[in-house]
């Protein structure tokens, strides 16, 4: 029986806008197949280590509580975190979380507030919000078999940019993205996958649940091939609606 | 000069927001804010004005707000007390205006000496100091709509200021709730507090979501002796020492509970009741004592309190029941994750099997982000599935509330679509049970639309009587 460890960093502080959606997705989807999830939150004061971790969720958090692991995360999990990402750990960051994986947040007064620096991308604060549903076309997805067509909801003020040792997670179809300037959303450095996207994501997002899953089993499991595929027609039927009601297209239906 | 002017345009105001009160009426449209702007873009210090003629209680909060004031209206009544209140939830400036206005005779003469006034958080601020309430009430702060409110602190913040102009208010607060009281730390205004005595609350709800687990002085992790839901409880920050203040009034016991209400002890250094609260959900006895507490500030002896805990209705919409044949229909607004947890909670006291539905909306008034609906415990379902006969999902986002069904572990077999509203009061009371319960959970727009039908089809009372 296959197992993985999913670890929540923060969970009672970076947990905005539904992000524990995506944790009971990847458990859920784990489950369905018969793959033991444990789950194990990584707060204020917890040790974080990389090698009891398959896949690592970051949220995003309000300026508040933000400011509260601040000290915590670059003093006492900083260089964890960093080993964890080169080390090809699945790490799925959203919104806040992509911004604290980057080198620093740029206020928009100017103030630059360090991060962890373990993606080359940096945020600077701006005075409009980005705020409404998402689609967006990722190139990885397809080469999975599926449309590529990811959705979910941005409400962010930060614009965040990356530096050449690091891909988008794909291309803006429908709403703002990283910065609404360049047309692209998302990061991808190794396996770590940084989005705005939350809504929550990965459950109307079955493919690209089942790609980081994928991932991180075969990260473990060196005799590892493919996952199972799951009935997700209602999650086709949520995912398909937005596509449809943002781009006035049809999606392929997976 | 200057003052006839003045008087003139406040005239004018008053006469073209009744002329269009009355021709909305005419058409049947409940609209409460139209009249209110006409008045606002003909004499924008028109609230200041109206403010004047009333003596003022304002009431806000996130969640609770609508059921509050229906509660203190009642204790208003019990004095004898004359009051305007803006029934329909229409609580940002432009509604008020719209019910100040409609108080008012058509010579600008109040016809109520006292309003009552539910007030959007968001608004708060700039109408707190232009209404001078003599009392305030505040509920409680949660998580809310992110979208349109941003962050909690500032929602709190909002409030904080507002309250910080009007210093001779008395505040009402919940000592529960550690954004709430801090409100009343350091402030000249005389403080009420209100909450629930330690270890009573039956069931406790201490999440991981929990808003405000860090203490709002010192950003040190609170120590709670006793958690009721959410972060509302006996909370002690053990670094800087701010704690639940003591109450003035207290529910002390809860001596039984079911699906239809509960009968609680009510005590405090003046007053000590017992009385049956004809409201279902654990939730509303803060509300109840939130009205306890205006009750003593106006003065009312105990019977006088326990007389009109125990005999007001439901707020518009919050939670309704109307018998259809030998069924009952029963319609529950959910607008934010704590409400819809409480609501869920209230559900697990329902004995008998029922037909359980879902519209949730992605409107404006709703909220355009749902992602909150990740943040519901939906789990619960799980402890009363086999009392469901279906699960319904409708709404402009049936499909993702279907998706979050499955996920919460509801078998997909059960889980009907149906987005036609009319549809779905048919389809869902055909599968209700002679003397069992259908129950529709809609958020706030998809509420107003099968309200509408609801109203057309059973001739459920129009919302603005």
């Amino acid at each position: 029986m296959y197992e993985l460890t999913i670890c929540h960093l923060y969970p009672d502080l970076l947990n905005l806008y539904g992000d524990r959606g995506n944790i009971i997705a990847l458990t859920k989807r784990c489950e369905w197949r018969g793959i033991r999830v444990h789950s194990r939150p990584v707060s204020l004061g917890d040790r974080f280590s990389p090698d009891e971790c398959d896949i690592l969720f970051i949220g995003g958090g309000q300026d508040y509580e933000q400011s509260i692991i601040q000290d915590d995360l670059l003093k006492g999990k900083r260089e964890a975190i960093k080993e964890a990402v080169e080390a090809g750990k699945v790490i799925l960051a959203v919104c806040g979380g992509m911004q604290l994986l980057g080198r620093y947040y740029r206020t928009h007064d100017g103030k630059d507030i360090a991060c962890i620096g373990a993606v080359d991308l940096w945020t600077h604060g701006s005075h409009d919000r980005l705020i409404g549903n998402l689609v967006f076309e990722c190139d990885f997805l397809k080469k999975d078999g599926f449309d590529g067509l990811v959705v979910g909801f941005e409400n962010h003020s930060g614009k965040t940019w990356m530096g050449p040792g690091v891909r988008p997670m794909g291309k803006v179809i429908a709403g703002f993205g990283n910065n609404g300037e360049d047309g692209f959303e998302g990061a991808v450095y190794k396996n770590t996958y940084c989005t705005y996207s939350h809504g929550s994501l990965l459950p109307k997002n079955p493919a690209l649940a089942d790609h980081l899953i994928t991932l991180a089993l075969k990260n473990r499991y060196t005799d590892f091939e493919a996952l199972p595929p799951l009935d997700d027609s209602l999650e086709a039927a949520a995912r398909e609606a937005m596509i449809r009601r943002l781009t006035g297209k049809q999606g392929s239906g997976r | 000069m200057k003052q006839r002017f003045k008087l003139l345009r406040f005239w004018a105001a008053v006469i073209t927001a009744k002329c269009a009160i009355v021709i909305l009426r005419l058409f049947k449209s409940g609209g409460t804010s139209l009249p209110g702007k006409l008045a606002l873009k003909l004499y924008p210090q028109i609230l200041d004005h109206l403010a004047g003629l009333f003596r003022v209680t304002m009431i806000t909060g996130t969640n609770g707000k609508t059921t509050t004031s229906r509660i203190v209206l009642s204790m208003m009544e019990q004095k004898g007390l004359k009051v305007i209140t803006n029934k329909s939830g229409a609580n940002l400036s432009s509604g008020i205006t719209t019910t100040l206005i409609s108080a008012l005779t058509l010579g600008g003469r109040p016809r109520f000496s006292h309003a009552l006034l539910e007030t959007d958080e968001a608004a708060f601020r700039t109408l707190a100091p232009r209404l001078k309430p003599e009392t305030v009430i505040v509920t409680n702060f949660f998580r809310d709509q992110l979208d349109r409110y941003g962050e909690l602190h500032t929602t709190v913040n909002n409030v904080r200021e507002g309250i910080s102009r009007i210093p001779d208010a008395v505040l009402i607060l919940n000592a529960d709730d550690s954004l709430c009281a801090s409100l009343g730390r350091n402030a000249p205004n005389k403080v009420i507090y209100f909450g629930m005595g330690e270890g009573i609350y039956p069931e406790s709800g201490a999440s991981i979501n929990s808003d405000a687990a860090f203490c709002i002085q010192c950003k040190s992790r609170y120590e709670y002796s006793s958690v009721t839901f959410g972060h509302l409880g006996h909370f002690r920050c053990p670094s800087c020492g701010y704690e639940r203040p003591h109450t003035h009034v207290e529910c002390s016991g809860i001596l039984f509970y079911d699906s239809l209400g509960s009968h609680v002890e009510i005590s405090g250094p003046d007053l000590r009741i017992s009385v049956k609260l004809a409201l279902p959900g654990l939730y509303n006895i803060y509300n109840a004592l939130a009205g306890a507490s205006f009750g003593l500030a106006l003065g009312l002896d105990e019977k006088a309190i326990a007389a009109a805990l125990s005999g007001f209705e439901c707020g518009f919409g919050r939670m309704e029941t109307i018998a259809i044949q030998d069924k009952e229909l029963k319609m529950i607004l959910v607008k934010n994750p704590t409400g819809f947890n409480q609501v869920l909670r209230y559900l697990l006291t329902q004995e008998k099997p029922f037909v359980l539905a879902f519209a949730i909306n992605d409107r404006l008034a709703d909220g355009t982000d749902i992602s909150w609906l990740w943040d519901v415990d939906f789990e619960v379902l799980a402890l009363m599935a086999e009392r469901v006969r279906n699960f319904y999902v409708s709404g402009i986002r049936a499909e993702d509330m279907a998706v979050r069904l499955k996920y919460a572990g509801i078998s997909t077999d059960r889980i009907r679509m149906e987005k036609d509203y009319r549809q779905l009061i048919t389809r869902a009371l055909q599968e209700t049970g002679a003397g069992e319960t259908c129950c529709i959970l809609p958020t706030y727009t998809a509420m107003l639309d099968i309200r509408r039908i609801l109203k057309k089809q059973f001739g459920l009372k129009e919302f603005w009587k």
